[in-house]
């Protein structure tokens, strides 16, 4: 494509090594690896010498394994109405969740969509999608659980599946799924809501959250913009705070749903989907404001059989973001309570909590406000890091943003599409242009003016790109720091 | 425990076509009765809300399909039933004997936890016809080698003893549901992360 946009030898947000793991591929909890019990086995001096260089390709045991009668609401029209439905059920067709209305009054339609899974396992097949018009039924069966969704939003049939994945995690990540099964290995006319109590709540925040915005589609996170210096200011507090503790897993920094920092222990890694259960925990939880918590907390992706503990709080009544320690050790809250304060007094000597303020009180600078009028708005996603950035968002979409996500998703799709991918898509309409691209290091989805025409647009994406460039250790976090 | 939910049994409702499952149904839901028959294709499913002693349950009812041509939902369809209810018509002899078929077929597909002690009831439908064929002690008889299922004889056309059999019906699902709970408030803690192998190694079995 452009000269410019190849002249960058390496693509902005990319660093030599992520603290994510990046994968594209959808979920297979079954197949994960064990990481917790790895690290109970760990000597406790960790062997640092040793794994200090590990090739990423170690790793790929981890990353690649990607992987009373319902009459009332059929004659509700604000419940039909409804753009998505999302219900949970055991695979004996027992309600556990329902997005809208209370399960029990429409008991008999779990029924009905158990029988319908039921009757196309009986010929050793999977029932994936219905369609009916411009609604879609999607049914995901993941041992012991079935997940439905139906959706008139224009989503496919991949995204939709995806998000009913999210839906799945959030559960095994209140119960792990050694849990999970082994209940409904005991007993499976299970009820299962009694164990879920609460994280209802949890499964509705995680809805509206994917629904709302792209970092779920994306498959990334957001970085809070900083300065280079002050986030790595951050991370080193956070190192040397917590160096000496044995078996913290990860330190996690967030605020306002963009990641802040994030200290790993060397040799493990997150994964972009866990990242977003946290971020979706801290976002539904604000009782977490209040006090410091202590909360198990399985990471599907990390490691479905088991959980970590997590040391929650926020930094200060006068700094809103939110900072999470996670141990294996679930005796050590008071370690954990004691590095915080450690924490939040070198950040405060240090300034670092205003420069959080600051950032989290400037409202992002649109596209026209950094020197490109004709760009209306875009999303950019570093692959390696598994980081995004979109600017703020300015007319036409500032009271519409859902309409520019669902340009975005369906520009996604068409990307990513299973039976036909696109490296690039160039659409034209009377209210915008669409270009989205899919590179090996980054992907790109740009909405024009619509009078842009076609080597316009191509300069403005060299020209957008390098401006990327140049202030990618403000927009991402590009170093991986490690206990 | 405050907040929690109603429970929710799945009942499943088997028997010979023509017997009367619909009906009894229909009768105990919507207190209706038609004489027109109609197959059922597949399964129908009906809710319905009752009091058993100080709670109040909700039963899923899967009426399924006597037709041999509509059974084909599936092995996964009758798993993790709370209570099956088999039904015969008091004046049709051979869907009286079937009930034993009907009763081993359930216990192969729904692969319950504990057959022996899995809450069946038994309901001999149609007792406003003639002439009867089938004697109320025969079917008790029968009930009592089956380790003793409750035995209801009724008619769904003048609603007779309708809604006492689902009332036990409901009351026998839920001991097994109660049963349950006992279970789980003896499972250890969730995830020992200094146990190596989180499989469930058999040791939590109330059995």
């Amino acid at each position: 494509m452009s000269a410019e946009a190849e002249t960058n030898d390496v693509e902005p947000g990319a660093a030599p090594e992520s603290m994510l793991i990046i994968s594209e591929s959808s979920e297979n909890l079954q197949n994960m690896s064990s990481s917790l019990d790895e690290i109970k086995k760990m000597q406790p001096d960790n062997q640092d010498e040793n794994i200090n260089n590990v090739d990423p390709d170690d790793y790929d045991d981890i990353s690649c394994n990607t992987i009373a009668t319902g009459d009332d609401y059929i004659k509700d029209n604000d419940w039909l109405g409804k753009s998505k439905h999302i219900f949970v059920l055991s695979s004996a067709g027992k309600p556990i969740y329902s997005r809208y209305g209370n399960e029990d009054k429409f008991a008999s339609y779990f029924g009905v969509m158990q029988a319908l899974v039921s009757f196309v396992q009986a010929d050793n097949d999977s029932l994936k999608s219905i369609h009916v018009g411009n609604t879609k039924f999607v049914f995901l069966f993941k041992e012991p659980l079935i997940l439905v969704s139906i959706s008139k939003t224009g989503e496919s049939v991949s995204q939709l599946t995806a998000q009913l994945n999210y839906v799945f995690n959030e559960i095994v990540s209140m119960l792990t799924l050694s849990r999970l099964s082994q209940i409904y290995q005991q007993r499976r006319n299970y009820d299962l809501r009694r164990l879920l109590a609460g994280v209802e709540r949890l499964i509705d925040s995680l809805l509206d959250f994917s629904d709302s915005e792209p970092s779920f589609t994306l498959g990334a996170v957001k970085c809070l913009p900083l300065a280079a210096s002050i986030r790595d200011t951050i991370s080193s507090a956070i190192v040397q705070s917590c160096s000496k503790i044995k078996d913290l897993v990860f330190a996690i920094l967030l605020a306002n749903n963009n990641l802040i920092t994030l200290v790993r222990m060397k040799k493990y890694y997150i994964h972009p989907a866990d990242l977003h259960l946290i971020f979706n925990l801290v976002r539904a939880s604000e009782s977490l404001k209040s006090a410091e918590s202590w909360t198990p907390l399985c990471l599907p992706r990390f490691d479905s059989g088991g959980f970590l503990y997590g040391h929650v709080s926020y930094l200060s009544e006068d700094c809103q973001a939110c900072l999470l320690l996670l141990t294996v050790d679930r005796e050590a809250f008071f370690t954990l309570s004691e590095a915080k304060q450690k924490i939040v007094e070198k950040l405060r000597r240090a300034n670092c909590l205003e420069g959080i303020n600051e950032s989290l009180n400037v409202r992002e600078e649109t596209c026209a406000e950094t020197g490109f009028p004709e760009l209306r708005h875009y999303l950019y996603k570093c692959k390696s890091t598994a980081q995004f950035y979109q600017p703020g968002v300015g007319a036409p979409y500032m009271s519409d943003y859902g309409r520019l996500l669902t340009l975005y998703r369906r520009a996604h799709q068409r990307l990513h599409s299973t039976s036909r991918p696109l490296k690039l898509l160039y659409e034209k309409s009377s209210d915008e242009v669409l270009l989205a691209w899919d590179t090996k290091g980054f992907e790109l989805y740009v909405v024009l003016e619509p009078s842009t025409d076609k080597s316009a647009t191509i300069a403005l994406i060299g020209k957008l790109l390098t401006w990327i460039k140049k202030q990618e250790d403000r927009l991402f976090h590009l170093n991986a720091p490690t206990f | 425990m405050a907040t929690r939910k109603k429970v929710l049994l799945k009942v499943i409702i088997l028997g010979e076509s023509g017997v009367g499952k619909t009906s009894l149904m229909n009768q105990y839901v919507n207190r209706k009765f038609s004489n027109q028959y109609k197959a059922t294709i597949g399964a129908d499913f009906l809710t319905k809300e009752v009091q058993v002693d100080d709670r109040i349950v909700t039963m899923q009812i899967w009426d399924t399909a006597g037709q041999e041509r509509f059974q084909s939902l599936g092995v996964a369809f009758y798993r993790g039933a709370d209570c099956c209810v088999l039904v015969f018509d008091v004046t049709a002899p051979n869907t009286f004997k079937s009930l034993d078929s009907w009763r081993d077929e359930f216990l192969v597909q729904a692969a319950p936890q504990d057959p022996e002690n899995f809450p069946f009831v038994v309901l001999g439908n149609k007792v406003d016809l003639e002439p009867r064929a089938i004697s109320t002690k025969r079917a008790q008889q029968w009930c009592q080698s089956k380790n003793n299922i409750p035995y209801f004889e009724t008619s769904a056309k003048e609603a007779l003893n309708v809604e006492q059999a689902f009332q036990s019906i409901a009351r026998n699902a839920l001991s097994q549901q109660n049963h349950t709970v006992d279970l789980y408030s003896e499972l250890p803690e969730p995830i020992s992360l200094t146990k190596t192998a989180p499989r469930n190694n058999g040791d939590s079995c109330a059995c």
